[in-house]
């Protein structure tokens, strides 16, 4: 188990955003989280990344409480993201995008980055190879040097998680992937989701209102509705679960 | 002559100064006004050192180590304002670095050790244009170094997305201060060297608009442009003087006319001169 949530809570206010939210991940599992809108799935996300420090429960990272930690230390301890609505670092290059999120890789003083040793000079001409391996394998290795804002929206949404995968994640969290995109650039997309867990080997947990990239994708679902996990199994197992079928169309009627 | 000698040296101060708030504003995105008051820190903690304990040395080496007294001082003050205030954002840490400064020039006032309202006197007279020019060098190889380097980039990422700056495993509140440090460090080296070049200081030389000016400097130039805090530093400085030489009517009007400039350049190129872009020599330009 890599990834765990333990009763998982989150209150705010009087509100119940997230209830008991038990949800586990093994090393190259590729699971789907859905649910209607407000249903509590970015609230999650944010809670496994540290942004939102949850009311109760517990987050473990291969086996250990990552509970409290900064943002920054669970992305350092392996755990990445991509946001809903793209948070690149817009004015800068793709290059630059991906190289400051190898920045807990990057091993040199400030010294030797204002001296320019040796030692800077190997360490950034590494991190720039790695930094055009990885735009390769995203095909944006010609975009290199463009501003990120200036990309296609399909471009910026790979770049996104090319940059999450520069941190060298064990998890990867992508934050609605598809949003936006046409049914051709989805199709890419799961096919790419699928080939970086193979590729990369790590476990991917994804929130994803495109029912057909989730469906193809994903080995298991949790479906949450209201801040409760509804239901949880493989595809088609979801798809034929009542409660389910409840929470995207209501009730029948009688 | 000596007008112009003087001229040049103000403008090179105005370069180390704006060069450093660039990076505490343009770069980091970290809104501050206190650039005046950590320029106070450096200015008056050297001028203590040349006034009362200066090393049997001679006056280069002693320059050093009153730029170093400079650096650690208003660093220190940096420190200081910096813990307590980053976690504010905007207008707030505005607001904030502002108090600061003028606190700085209060303590100064009511210091009698340092002259207090009549101003400090007999500093010793170690800078001059060279040495002053040296510091623009260093400050701007080490600001222009800065941001090639992770560390650089880092502090760079806070101003795009602090969010995703923290995500993507940067520890925005240690770049963030890290940022202030130097910021403030070599607003204090230019302090030294003004008050070893004036030899005179007074409280109300380090009042708040001079913080505005240095900000307007930054944003005139390009906001995160190293080179065009440089030509903003140059024009804000010889701006004024250059229009006192144009015939009296000009003379008369020319603050006047210099707001009117300034308000037509803003208006034209809201970026600034240089926008983000730097001026690059194609043998510092990374290579593709």
């Amino acid at each position: 188990m890599i990834l765990q949530t333990k009763d998982l809570t989150m209150r705010f206010g009087g509100l119940v955003a997230v209830n008991k939210m038990n949800i586990n991940l093994d090393k190259t599992d590729l699971v789907g989280v859905i649910g209607p809108n407000g249903a509590g799935k970015t609230t999650i996300f944010n809670m496994i990344t540290g942004i939102y420090k949850p009311t109760e429960g517990d987050v473990h990272l291969n086996g250990q409480s990552i509970l409290g930690k900064y943002p920054a230390e669970i992305t350092q301890s392996g755990i990445a993201r991509t946001f809903q609505n793209i948070r690149l670092f817009k004015n800068l290059s793709v290059l630059d995008n991906i190289r400051i999120a190898s920045h807990s890789h990057t091993h040199y003083g400030l010294f030797s980055n204002i001296l320019k040793t040796k030692r800077y000079r190997e360490e950034e001409e590494r991190i720039k190879s790695e930094a055009i391996d990885l735009l390769k394998i995203f095909k944006l290795e010609d975009s290199a040097y463009k501003l990120s804002k200036n990309l296609p929206y399909g471009e910026q949404r790979r770049l996104e998680i090319a940059r999450a995968l520069a941190t060298k994640p064990k998890v990867l969290l992508l934050d609605e992937p598809a949003a936006g995109m046409n049914p051709n650039e989805t199709k890419e997309l799961s096919s790419l989701i699928k080939w970086v867990r193979d590729h990369f080997k790590i476990a991917i947990l994804l929130i994803e209102h495109d029912m057909k990239l989730v469906m193809d994708v994903c080995e298991r679902i949790y479906v949450v509705d209201y801040g409760e996990l509804i239901s949880h199994g493989g595809p088609s197992e979801v798809q034929n679960d009542p409660k389910v079928i409840e929470a995207y169309l209501g009730q029948e009627a009688t | 002559m000596e007008y112009f000698a003087h001229l040049a040296l103000s403008a090179g101060i105005f370069i180390i100064l704006s060069v450093s708030l660039n990076l505490i504003n343009g770069q980091c995105g970290q809104f501050s006004l206190g650039h005046a008051g950590f320029w106070a820190v450096g200015a008056y903690s050297s001028a203590f050192y040349g006034v009362y304990y200066p090393l049997p040395v001679p006056d280069f080496i002693n320059l050093f180590i009153g730029c170093g007294i400079g650096f650690v001082t208003a660093a220190v003050a940096g420190i200081m304002i910096g813990v307590p205030c980053l976690r504010l954002r905007g207008d707030y840490l505005a607001i904030a670095t502002l108090g600061f400064s003028e606190i700085i020039r209060i303590l100064i006032i009511n210091l009698d050790v340092v002259g207090g309202p009549r101003g400090f006197t007999n500093i010793p007279k170690w800078s001059n244009l060279g040495w002053v020019y040296l510091w623009v060098a260093i400050t701007i190889v080490f600001c222009a170094n800065l941001v090639r380097g992770t560390h650089g980039r880092a502090i760079i990422s806070i101003r795009e997305d602090e969010i995703a700056a923290e995500s993507m495993g940067i520890f925005t509140f240690k770049y963030k201060s890290l940022a202030f440090i130097i910021g403030a460090g070599f607003a204090g080296i230019a302090g030294a060297l003004f008050a070893h070049s004036q030899q005179f200081l007074h409280p109300n030389g380090f009042t708040f608009i001079w913080s505005v000016i240095i900000l307007l400097m930054v944003i005139l130039g390009g906001l995160g442009s190293i080179s065009g805090s440089i030509i903003g530093a140059i024009i804000l400085t010889l701006l004024p003087e250059l229009l006192r030489l144009m015939g009296e009517t000009i003379a008369n009007w020319r603050m006047v006319i210099y707001s009117l400039l300034l308000i037509s350049l803003m208006l034209l190129k809201p970026g600034g001169i240089m926008g983000k872009r730097e001026f690059n020599l194609p043998f510092l330009k990374e290579p593709r």
